[in-house]
């Protein structure tokens, strides 16, 4: 049934498999196994079992993904989480090899990483007239700077007690254990967004933020909260990083922020707010990682992989544009 | 009219409270440090920061059209390694021809920016992120991962070495003509109009989208021209130089008062902005504070100046309102 405006009123619809495809997830699943392919044809390594042993390396970013989409849904965005991933890892560090209790150094980097993203939701809710993008930069510079500071004038720290790390690394099958952990992130996280008063509030609040404060939403209240678990994403990110690389320096995380915006962006995720799923976004970071792996066993030039994923990026913003122009061009002819 | 009080110039204008904050630090380091205010240091200063001052020009003028390019340092790389190949398989030495190359580059990877983002609505961020991955991919596949050392660009390099002049006569040339174009051409003021409001800028007859076009044409130029210039000074090319410095170009540009939602921001303020950033970089080390903590200043400046901005602003609107009550 479509009411006045156009929109559906019932509230639930039939979607028949057409429409599924047609939508920017179901295309994302073709592209998905249009790599999977593409792997195959051009690498004869490209297996499931090949491809799921090189994927922790990956997997640790895609923690972020979630509490990204969540910021750029709120129309915010945060380019400091790859500092806070190079902090929360470099205290970790420090907490082992302080003499540490496993148990505590897991949750050190969840600690550094939430006591960040609170900083950062701080600055953004007291100064809202301050764009996200300037807070979260001065940020960006200070959490790396502090890393610095205390990583001292070699740059760089190893877990000494690894075997926490190694067992953290383990596999069951051939499935590596963070992957049952992004997965089980991923359900909780998209079904906060999709079905929860919160996760509607966030797309509220993006697509309109006063309306959103008129209508009774705690606009700041939200934004704090999104900020915070981002932060607290990126320590999860941090500790994950660790257990595949034991160690931390100046430059781990570097980029890491442009990356995960681009898998969200791809994954439909629009950065003005209100609009995307994240299940768009979890699709798109598995795309990024297979053409990574499937580049990588050739030996292609890993830098190569820059260069197609913003190809990829500036395509899939445009394509929308384009749509949206052409059925502007046909409806004028209509009328 | 009203006639400002002396006080009221220098607390209101960005620039002049810039000015004091400027006076202010070198006075505070001379006195720590004599040495400082050398000629050989301040000439240092300005050719370690030369790329920075260069850009922030360009970002300037995007950021006043409430946009954001962070694909610069990537179109830096690719043209000065263009140029660094150029010279290693001996094609050209011309130190002229390159530097035109150079900008070619630039300005043909700003009018893919700039019409992405003005004809096909994306978003700023969005778009040179796409490009900042493709020019440092690009970089990288031209060059094959090797470098061109500096025996490859020898000749050329005694443009930019230190003590020359050129690099000083390139910045001093560009900020003339971005001040006289930025205060007093159509062009200039056209930036500001699209900036401020960009609708009522289209119904007054401004081609809003040759405009934002045009903006990143400039900015693509500049960095261009910085990748040459990167070329010359470093003596040496490869496929990731100035990585992840596009935010210092951004912080240059934010400390020296430029508004990210466009409209607010001038060349004067935009130097005292880069100036202030690359004073405090050289004098950490010469008052005692270890060179390491040199980031984690800079951001809390960052911060402090932007919240510092707020705060007063805040107060303003409270006076004035105080004001229209009586």
């Amino acid at each position: 049934m479509a009411g006045k405006s156009g929109r559906e009123i019932s509230a639930s619809k039939a979607v028949s498999l057409k429409d599924r495809l047609l939508t920017w997830e179901g295309a994302l699943v073709l592209v998905l196994i249009g790599v999977q392919i593409f792997g195959l044809v051009i690498s004869d390594n490209y297996n499931a079992v090949n491809v799921l042993r090189e994927m922790p390396k990956y997997l640790a970013e895609i923690f972020m993904l979630f509490g990204m989409g969540y910021i750029l849904i709120l129309g915010d965005i945060d380019i400091s989480v790859g500092s806070i991933v190079c902090l929360s890892a470099t205290m970790a560090c420090f907490a082992g090899n302080g003499g540490a209790p496993f148990a505590v150094v897991i949750f050190v980097p969840m600690i550094v990483g939430l006591l960040c993203g609170m900083l950062n939701g701080l600055i953004a809710t007291k100064f809202t007239e301050l764009p996200t993008m300037i807070v979260t930069l001065g940020t960006q510079i200070i959490f790396r700077g502090i890393a610095e500071v205390s990583l001292g004038s070699g740059g760089s720290v190893s877990m000494k007690d690894q075997s926490g790390l190694i067992a953290m690394s383990k596999k069951i099958g051939p499935f590596p254990l963070s992957f049952f952990f992004v997965i089980i992130a991923a359900v909780i996280f998209i079904t906060i967004a999709n079905r929860s008063t919160f996760g509607r509030k966030l797309y509220a609040i993006g697509s309109n933020r006063t309306a959103a404060y008129y209508a009774g939403i705690a606009v700041q209240k939200c934004r704090f909260i999104c900020y915070a678990l981002l932060g607290f994403l990126a320590g999860v990110c941090g500790l994950f990083l660790l257990a595949s690389l034991y160690g931390a320096n100046t430059t781990t995380g570097n980029g890491f922020e442009m990356e995960v915006i681009a898998m969200c962006v791809f994954g439909g995720i629009a950065t003005t707010g209100g609009k995307g799923n994240l299940i768009g976004g979890f699709i798109a970071a598995f795309v990024i990682v297979c053409l990574r792996i499937a580049l990588g066993q050739r030996n292609i030039n890993t830098q190569v992989i820059l260069v197609v994923i913003g190809a990829m990026l500036i395509v899939s913003v445009l394509i929308p544009a384009i749509s949206a122009a052409i059925t502007k061009n046909k409806k004028r002819k209509a009328v | 009219m009203e006639k400002k009080s002396l006080f009221k110039k220098l607390t209101g204008s960005r620039e002049a409270s810039l000015v004091i904050v400027l006076v202010v630090l070198l006075i505070v380091i001379s006195v720590m440090n004599p040495a400082f205010l050398s000629f050989t240091n301040i000439r240092q200063i300005f050719l370690n920061n030369a790329l920075t001052l260069m850009m922030a020009l360009g970002m300037l003028c995007v950021m006043l059209t409430a946009g954001i390019d962070i694909s610069i340092t990537s179109i830096l790389a690719f043209s000065g390694m263009t140029i660094g190949l150029l010279q290693k398989y001996d094609v050209l030495h011309n130190t002229f021809l390159l530097f035109v190359i150079g900008a070619a580059i630039g300005l043909f990877c700003g009018f893919l920016n700039g019409t992405i983002i003005s004809r096909g609505h994306v978003a700023p961020i969005i778009c040179t992120m796409g490009f900042m991955y493709i020019w440092r991919g690009m970089a990288y596949v031209i060059s094959n991962n090797a470098w061109a050392s500096g025996q490859d660009v020898a000749g050329f390099s005694d443009f930019g070495k230190d003590g020359a002049p050129g690099p000083y006569i390139i910045l001093i040339i560009t900020y003339v003509i971005f001040f006289i174009v930025m205060k007093w051409t159509r062009f200039g003021r056209r930036i500001y109009a699209v900036g401020s409001n960009a609708e009522a800028a289209e119904i007054s007859g401004i081609n809003v989208a040759a405009t934002v076009t045009s903006v990143y044409m400039i900015m693509g130029l500049l960095a261009g021209l910085s990748g040459v210039l990167s070329v010359s000074i470093y003596a040496s090319a490869q496929p990731n130089m100035q990585y992840g410095k596009e935010m210092d170009v951004i912080a240059a540009c934010v400390i020296g008062g430029v508004s990210m939602s466009g409209g607010r921001g001038s060349v004067v303020g935009t130097f005292l902005g880069a100036l202030i950033i690359a004073i405090i970089a050289k004098a950490l080390p010469l008052v005692g504070i270890d060179s390491i903590a040199q980031n984690l200043v800079k951001g809390i400046i960052i911060l402090a100046v932007v919240i510092l901005n707020v705060l007063t602003q805040r107060a303003m609107d409270r006076q004035n309102l105080m004001r229209r009550e009586i």
